[in-house]
Formats: C-alpha cells, sequence, structure tokens
C-alpha cells in the first residue's frame, strides 16, 4: 500500500496521524541541498525579471527557454569582435561583458575603446537575429566568468514555424528593444548636435 | 584562444574525424541511420502539424515509426514471395532473354553483310552478355545476403527513427554544448541550413519522383503497354538521380518494346509518353520545385553525380546534390569572412 493511501485510510477512519510529512522542511532541504538545481535561478525565472519579456507568459517563457542554447566564456574571452557575420542574440545569465569599439587585434592585449559594460539581465546582439546580412558593429569580450542564453536566427525560423504567436510576440519584443535603442541613440544625437552647436557659437 | 579552448577545439576536430572514420568503417550501421535520418527529414512537415496538436509527443512519435516499419515490411514480404516463384522463372528466363538478345544481333550481324558487306564486330555484345549472366547468377546467389540485410534494416531503421523522433534534440543540443565557443554561431548557422536544404531537397525530389510517376503510367495505361504501373513506379523512382535517372527510368520500357511480340505494345508510342513526362518534368516541375532548392549549374550537377556515384553508389549519386549545394553555401561564407578580415 502507499503511503498516501495509508494516510487516507488512516484519516477516514479518524486515526491520529501524527506522522505526516514537513513539506516546507522537505522543500528547504531540497533547495538547500548542492546537488539541487533549484538553489539556483532557473531560465524561468530568470526570463519573468527580464522587462522586455515581462508580457510573456508562463506557458510562453516555458516554451522560449526551449529555444535557448547556454554558452559559457571564461574571463577575457572573446564572444565575437567587430565585423564578425552575427546570427544571435544574447541574454547573460550571469556575469558581464564589456562592448569595445575599434577592436583591431586578435589577441586581447588591446581590446579597443571600452564603450559599455552589461550585466546580468542585460542582452546584446539582437541585429544578429534580424538582419540578413549582419556584421557586428562592436567586439564584446567576457568581463569575467559568463553564462549567455543565445538565440539563433535558425530558432528564431523553428520558432515561427512551431510556435507561430511566439515567436511573433518575441519578434515583437525584439523591434521593442531596437525601438529603444533606436530612441536612444536619437536623443544621442540631438545632445551631440546641441553641443556642436555650442561649441561653434563660442568659436 | 586560450590553452582550455584549444583543447576544446581539438577534442571536438578528434571526435568529428572519429565519427566520420567510424561512417566510413562500418556502412551496415551508416547506411540504416543514414536512410532513418532521411525519412525523419521528409517526416518534419507532419512532425510540426502533430507537434502543435493535442496528440502526446510518445504516441505519435510511436505511430510514425510503426508506419515506418510496416513500409519496410513490404518489400521484405515482396522479397520473399519473389525467391519462391520469381526468382526460380528469373534464372530460367535469364539464358533465354539472353540468346533473344544475340540472335537478335546475329541476324543483325548477317541482314548488315549482305547489305553492305561489311563485318560487324559482336565482341562487345558477347562480352555484354557474360556481364549480365554473371550478374545474374551473382545476384542470385547473394540473395540470402540481400534478405538477411532486409532484416537487419527491418531492426535498425525503426530503431533510429525512434532515436531522432524522441532524442535528436537533446542529442542534437548535446552535440551543440560540444562546439567550441569561437565557432559555435557560424557552425550551428550552417549546419541549421545544410539541414533545411538536404530536407527540402529530399522532400521536392520526392514530389517530383511522384508527379513523373504518375504521368508514365497514366499515359502508358492510355496507350496499353504492359507492366505500366511498375514501369510508372521504376521511371518515379530513377529520375530521383538528376539528368542520368530519366535514361535509366527508360531503359527497362525500351527493353519490354524491343523484346514483346505484342502488336499492341507500341513503340514510338512508348517514347513520345516518356518524352513528354520528362518534358513536362524539366519545363515545369524541376525548375518550381527543385531548383530553387540546389541553384547549381548543371554541369556542377552532372559532375557531383559522378563523383557520387563513385562515391557511394546509387545513395551517393542522390545525396551527394544537397551536399554539393551545402559546400558552395560553406565557400561562399567563408569568402564572405575572408573579404571583411582582408
Amino acid at each position: 500500500m502507499s503511503y498516501e493511501k495509508e494516510m487516507m485510510e488512516k484519516m477516514s477512519q479518524g486515526e491520529n496521524t501524527t506522522d505526516r510529512l514537513d513539506i516546507p522542511l522537505l522543500k528547504y532541504l531540497w533547495e538547500a541541498s548542492p546537488l539541487s538545481f533549484t538553489s539556483k535561478e532557473s531560465y524561468h525565472e530568470f526570463f519573468k525579471k527580464i522587462s522586455v519579456l515581462s508580457s510573456f507568459s508562463d506557458n510562453e517563457v516555458r516554451l522560449f527557454t526551449k529555444y535557448l542554447h547556454r554558452r559559457e566564456f571564461t574571463t577575457n574571452e572573446v564572444i565575437f569582435r567587430q565585423g564578425d557575420s552575427g546570427y544571435g542574440f544574447y541574454f547573460i545569465f550571469s556575469g558581464s561583458v564589456n562592448i569595445y569599439s575599434n577592436h583591431q587585434t586578435l589577441n586581447n592585449e588591446d581590446p579597443g575603446d571600452l564603450i559599455v559594460r552589461l550585466e546580468k539581465r542585460q542582452y546584446f546582439g539582437e541585429m544578429g537575429l534580424l538582419e540578413e546580412f549582419n556584421r557586428r558593429s562592436a567586439t564584446i569580450i567576457a568581463a569575467e566568468n559568463t553564462v549567455l542564453l543565445g538565440i539563433f536566427k535558425p530558432d528564431l525560423e523553428r520558432m515561427l514555424e512551431v510556435h507561430p504567436v511566439l515567436g511573433a510576440k518575441f519578434l515583437r519584443e525584439t523591434a521593442l528593444i531596437m525601438a529603444n535603442r533606436m530612441g536612444q541613440l536619437t536623443r544621442e544625437i540631438v545632445s551631440l548636435k546641441k553641443k556642436m552647436k555650442e561649441l561653434e557659437q563660442r568659436i | 584562444m586560450s590553452k582550455i579552448q584549444k583543447i576544446k577545439l581539438y577534442l571536438f576536430i578528434f571526435f568529428v574525424t572519429t565519427a566520420i572514420v567510424f561512417a566510413i568503417l562500418f556502412p551496415r550501421l551508416t547506411l540504416p541511420f543514414g536512410f532513418s535520418y532521411i525519412v525523419y527529414i521528409m517526416a518534419h512537415p507532419v512532425t510540426i502539424l502533430l507537434t502543435k496538436g493535442t496528440v502526446k509527443q510518445r504516441i505519435w512519435y510511436s505511430f510514425l515509426v510503426f508506419l515506418a516499419f510496416l513500409f519496410l515490411l513490404f518489400p521484405l514480404f515482396a522479397t520473399i514471395y519473389s525467391t519462391n516463384a520469381d526468382l526460380g522463372e528469373l534464372s530460367t528466363q535469364l539464358p533465354l532473354i539472353q540468346k533473344i538478345i544475340q540472335d537478335k544481333f546475329f541476324l543483325f550481324k548477317v541482314n548488315f553483310f549482305e547489305k553492305y558487306g561489311i563485318r560487324v564486330n559482336l565482341d562487345p555484345v558477347h562480352y555484354m552478355m557474360s556481364k549480365l549472366e554473371f550478374f545474374g547468377t551473382d545476384f542470385i546467389s547473394r540473395f540470402p545476403d540481400y534478405l538477411s540485410s532486409i532484416f537487419e534494416w527491418l531492426l535498425l531503421v525503426p530503431m533510429f527513427l525512434y532515436f531522432f523522433f524522441k532524442e535528436s534534440k537533446n542529442f542534437g543540443n548535446k552535440l551543440m554544448e560540444a562546439i567550441p565557443n569561437p565557432i559555435f554561431e557560424k557552425s550551428y548557422v550552417l549546419f541549421s541550413h545544410f539541414n533545411t536544404k538536404f530536407g527540402e531537397y529530399i522532400i521536392a525530389k520526392f514530389v517530383e519522383a511522384a508527379i513523373l510517376g504518375t504521368l508514365v503510367t497514366i499515359g502508358l495505361l492510355i496507350i496499353g503497354f504492359p507492366y505500366s504501373f511498375l514501369l510508372g513506379f521504376v521511371a518515379g523512382i530513377t529520375n530521383i538521380l538528376p539528368y542520368i535517372g530519366p535514361v535509366i527510368g527508360f531503359i527497362p520500357a525500351f527493353g519490354i518494346a524491343l523484346l514483346s511480340k505484342d502488336p499492341n505494345v507500341s513503340m514510338w508510342g512508348m517514347v513520345i509518353i516518356y518524352t513528354i513526362a520528362n518534358l513536362i518534368d524539366m519545363i515545369l516541375v524541376f525548375p518550381l520545385l527543385v531548383s530553387k532548392i540546389v541553384n547549381l549549374h548543371p554541369i556542377v550537377v552532372v559532375v557531383s553525380i559522378i563523383i557520387g556515384s563513385q562515391l557511394g553508389g546509387i545513395v551517393g549519386m542522390i545525396v551527394i546534390i544537397p551536399f554539393i549545394a551545402f559546400f558552395k553555401i560553406l565557400f561562399k561564407e567563408i569568402y564572405k569572412d575572408l573579404s571583411v578580415n582582408i
């Protein structure tokens, strides 16, 4: 007889069931176990905390994670170089990356000019997913041991084929990311023009 | 590149080389594996439809494997039945066919000498006849081996198919994880591109074969040619081989028309049917279905087929085309990268 049935019978007969399972304790022990994966942040929790994907339902996030590739990079490892063909869009699952422009050398001695550092839950490379012949516009190097979750052109095509609603939703979110970046760029251009005008007037 | 990355890259190259050597050394495993992969790719549109449905995955892929099992059972039973009747008949008929052909050529030689006074050398014909005899007896003596390999396929193909349907995604992901970071993006995209091209090519070729086979069958039925279904089937299957296929598919019908004494069997009617069917294929079906997928120069296609036949026989002739198309993409990508880096 299973434990569950035994308990049900005892309860129906009005017997005392003191040897009940302590679920919260078991859950704690399970999560605290060094072998348990639940002690770490799951992909599901990770994506639920990313603002641009917040419109995804639980099931959509679950399906979306099936299309992702986990890539691990060590400190100073080049993720991609400026001018490389681009095919993928990456989310930083753990660690951080540095973005450089004018990266010329093949070794990492002179990485170029540091533009920005991206941390956990940030993303990059969305143009590679959308453009037909994309060339990476900057070099990205892992600033520490980093785990990235990447989605690539074939995955997007497969997603649109198998789960078209999810594919369309993801494309909409990617377009939103692009629009935000464009907005940011426009604001920067406007501010630069303003500064140039001020400089011209001073001269 | 760091030391760990280099070790990872060398391990990956070693793994790929070992897999290729293994595939060459054990064709008895590689061929059913390749065949299962082709069936898996052909079932791709169906699997997508089924994935969207409510039926549990395990049920539908078990069903698909069962279908493949039935598909393989058919040639097995057909072969077993043919061993009793047809094969015995074939062994008695072969010398007869040989004699008819030799007599016809002898008559031709005599008539030619009487008309033009030139003696025709028939040695090549005798050589071909001896080869035909050898092929016939060799086929019959090797028949038990063929039968055992069919049983082997009957066991292996459903097993591999089940593996592809159930585990290919997990296995593919594990393989992808093994690809070193510097070459991952490109390798993954190229591999996916090849898979898509290969799948589209195989499906398009089978649809093209079905169309041509149906056209030939209907045409032969209309003119009352014997074995129209069988000849249509042969024409369809051989049409999978580009350029050479239609010629091979035409030979059995030509042989029947040549040897038949039935006045209803029209050689010209048959030739017209085959020509029309192949013209429709060349002008309409091939450009619409296949050429866009492959996009190779005809000379490249013919050279590829010859190389493919030398490397892997009939299977090599069929699968070499998508491989060449893939290499074309690969070289284009490498060239594109080089032109940017220089």
